[in-house]
């Protein structure tokens, strides 16, 4: 055998993964092999797979004598819709993709090397976890994965695909990068699993129902995306790639806009339900903003009362924050605090432009979201919009009240242009407490209080609720009629376009987590 | 009512398998004919036939329960159904009057209404009860 046929050997056994049995269980699974996952992944024929030959060096318990193809990861770097990506894909079928000292450095390489050369990093876990034979080994290899994913974070995208178990300590990887991705039915993430649940507090759960996709869309808030299989779920990473700039210093990716940038959207005046007090869905104010009405939702299932979107406007990335007057009147809570403060850094670590459609009647009043600390979830959203120095541009469409009106945005937190249709009501509380707290002595000594109370709550009405009193204050640049939308945030995005803002030299800052 | 062909040790009982909801009646003695007892003092091993006689397990006889509560503080403004209706996920059940807005308050799942807790007009917390679905 000559040396290339012996190459072409080696290699073919290593392709081969844990064999037709391992692979035949994957599939049975619903699941697709670490290699046809990243062939969705890539450009056909544009990955270069790296440590094809790497080997585990342990010897205990036996494992002298086994051979982990690749040692449970395929890593390695490709073109993405024609930009250069890293990635890695654990090996289920080769022990059970557990990590090792040297499947924790075949990851490492390809972290350093997206971070190096300034692209973004996919990660598709599916493992069983530490890989007990090595002991602390596969500990301090963990810890590697970790530290890399910090010091990347906001320099290069990175995202977590779960399409199988991420048990353990394993969970931190992902949680510390920007997005998470959780395939249905296939994939969980838990610290501790059901036995040991069940030995320590004697509760009994299923691995589903603990820690699956659902869950963590719809009420942790750990993921965010849910994909119904492995497929839909790379197609999925694709197009949220789409949104993305390579790295920190490079601006998202302009794409052809085939929808009209001069386009009055007349829907948009009839959004807005004439009694103020009925709600509607924001969505199709969005939809109304975007390119041809498409949204990329970031968290759909968690926290309603708030989305977070991507979209195209002019064909430029935009990261949208709504209120979502449907859900909990729109009111902000710790949870949807916490995902838009997420959201809102994402976007500014990444040069996306900041649209907020506000229509706020203000924090979530009640014991149980004050002792679940409202104040500092709350604080991340002020700490956040403060902090960034991408365009950020507001559009108040009805409610802006009180601390709620701060956290949307507002002109002092550092909005570049603030905007308010005419159905805003932009104001510290509502008529009707103002007037009982400002005029209660001259109410109560009325004869009829009722009556001085309703002649003070429309004195009141008048002069500061709506758009006016905070657009003569210029805390509104302009009042716009609904249907001006889409061409007002095309025009501010233009004019933005060169925005230059920097924050002073720190270490970093202490946002309140 | 369900009929199932139970198989124990070896000899075949036809059994019916009746879903008892609300209060549990007394059972007569005479009008469930005793079942020879299968006891066996001197248990002598069968062959097992490999064919799958157990009966398929019988449906969980306490129905699927969905329980819908307060999302946030306010007072009950209108209710939309009445107990018995058979509702479909996203249907609105009732409009709760909080932080100055009529929020719809929908149907999580479908089935149908078993109870309803609030009166209208009435105060309401976090988490409190607003209906009760069961779904079948």
């Amino acid at each position: 055998m000559n040396g290339i046929e012996r190459l072409r050997e080696k290699r073919a056994k290593i392709h081969a993964g844990g064999g037709e049995k391992g692979i035949r269980e994957q599939h049975k699974r619903g699941k697709l092999t670490a290699r046809e996952r990243l062939d969705i992944l890539f450009d056909e024929g544009s990955f270069v797979e790296l440590d094809t030959f790497v080997k585990h060096r342990s010897t205990d318990f036996g494992m002298d004598k086994k051979e982990i193809p690749g040692d449970g990861v395929v890593t390695g770097y490709g073109r993405v819709c024609g930009r250069m990506v890293y990635a890695y894909a654990q090996d289920f079928t080769a022990q059970g993709g557990s990590l090792g000292e040297y499947h924790a450095e075949k990851i490492v390489k390809v972290q350093d090397y997206a971070m190096t050369n300034g692209c973004p990093i996919v990660g598709l876990m599916d493992s069983g976890g530490a890989r007990i034979q090595e002991g602390v080994n596969s500990l301090n290899g963990f810890a590697k994965i970790f530290y890399r994913n910090t010091i990347a974070s906001g320099v290069i995208p990175q995202i977590s695909a779960i399409m199988g178990p991420c048990a353990g300590g394993a969970v931190y990887s992902p949680a510390i990068t920007d997005f998470i991705f959780m395939t249905d039915k296939t994939s969980n993430m838990f610290i501790t699993g059901p036995n040991v649940i069940k030995t320590v507090t004697g509760e009994e759960v299923t691995t589903e129902a603990l820690g699956g996709a659902t869950v963590h869309n719809e009420k942790s808030g750990v993921a965010h995306f849910i994909s119904k299989d492995d497929r839909s779920c790379i197609e999925d990473i694709k197009r949220l790639l789409s949104f993305l700039p390579s790295n920190n210093l490079e601006k998202p990716p302009i794409f052809p806009c085939t929808d009209d940038i001069n386009k009055a959207v007349p829907e948009l005046n009839a959004v807005v339900p004439e009694n103020p007090n009925k709600a509607y869905d924001m969505y199709r104010v969005i939809m109304g903003i975007a390119d041809n009405g498409e949204i990329m939702d970031v968290q759909p299932l968690y926290a309603l009362n708030i989305i977070t979107c991507f979209i195209r406007v002019g064909g430029k990335t935009v990261g949208v924050i709504a209120s979502q007057p449907k859900f909990l009147a729109g009111c902000l809570d710790v949870n949807a605090s916490d995902k838009a403060a997420r959201f809102i850094r994402r976007c500014d670590a990444f040069n996306i432009p900041m649209l907020t459609l506000v229509d706020v009647p203000g924090f979530l009043p009640g014991t149980g979201q004050e002792y679940d600390g409202i104040i500092r979830h709350g604080a991340k959203m002020l700490y956040a919009y403060s902090e960034a120095t991408v365009p950020k541009i507001s559009i108040v469409t009805r409610k802006a009240y009180g601390g709620a009106y701060i956290a949307m945005c507002s002109k002092g937190l550092g909005a570049d242009l603030a905007y308010a249709w005419p159905t805003a009501e932009i104001a510290v509380m509502g008529a009707e407490g103002a007037a009982n707290i400002i005029f209660k002595k001259e109410i109560e000594a009325s004869a009829n209080p009722q009556e001085a109370l309703q002649a003070r709550i429309n004195e009141y009405e008048d002069k500061f609720s709506g758009p006016y009193k905070a657009a003569e204050m210029g805390y509104i640049d302009d009042v716009i009629e609904p249907q001006e939308s889409r061409i007002r945030v095309v025009n501010a995005l233009d004019i933005l376009s060169g925005k230059r803002q920097s924050l002073p030299p720190k270490k970093h800052g202490n946002i309140p987590l | 009512m369900k009929m199932y062909k139970v198989k124990v040790n070896g000899k075949i009982y036809i059994v019916e398998i009746e879903e008892i909801t609300g209060e549990v009646p007394q059972l007569n003695p005479e009008a469930a004919p005793a079942a020879e007892p299968a006891m066996n003092p001197t248990p002598q091993i069968q062959p097992i036939s490999m064919e799958p006689t157990a009966p398929p397990v019988p449906p969980d006889p306490t129905p699927d329960v969905t329980v819908v509560t307060c999302p946030m503080p306010g007072s009950i403004m209108e209710i939309q159904v009445s107990v018995g209706a058979r509702v479909k996920e996203g249907d609105v059940l009732l409009i709760l009057e909080a932080m100055k807005m009529e929020n719809e308050i929908m149907a999580p799942k479908g089935g149908v209404i078993s109870r309803i807790p609030v009166t209208v007009g009435e105060s309401v917390e976090t988490g409190d009860t607003l209906i009760v679905i069961t779904n079948h």
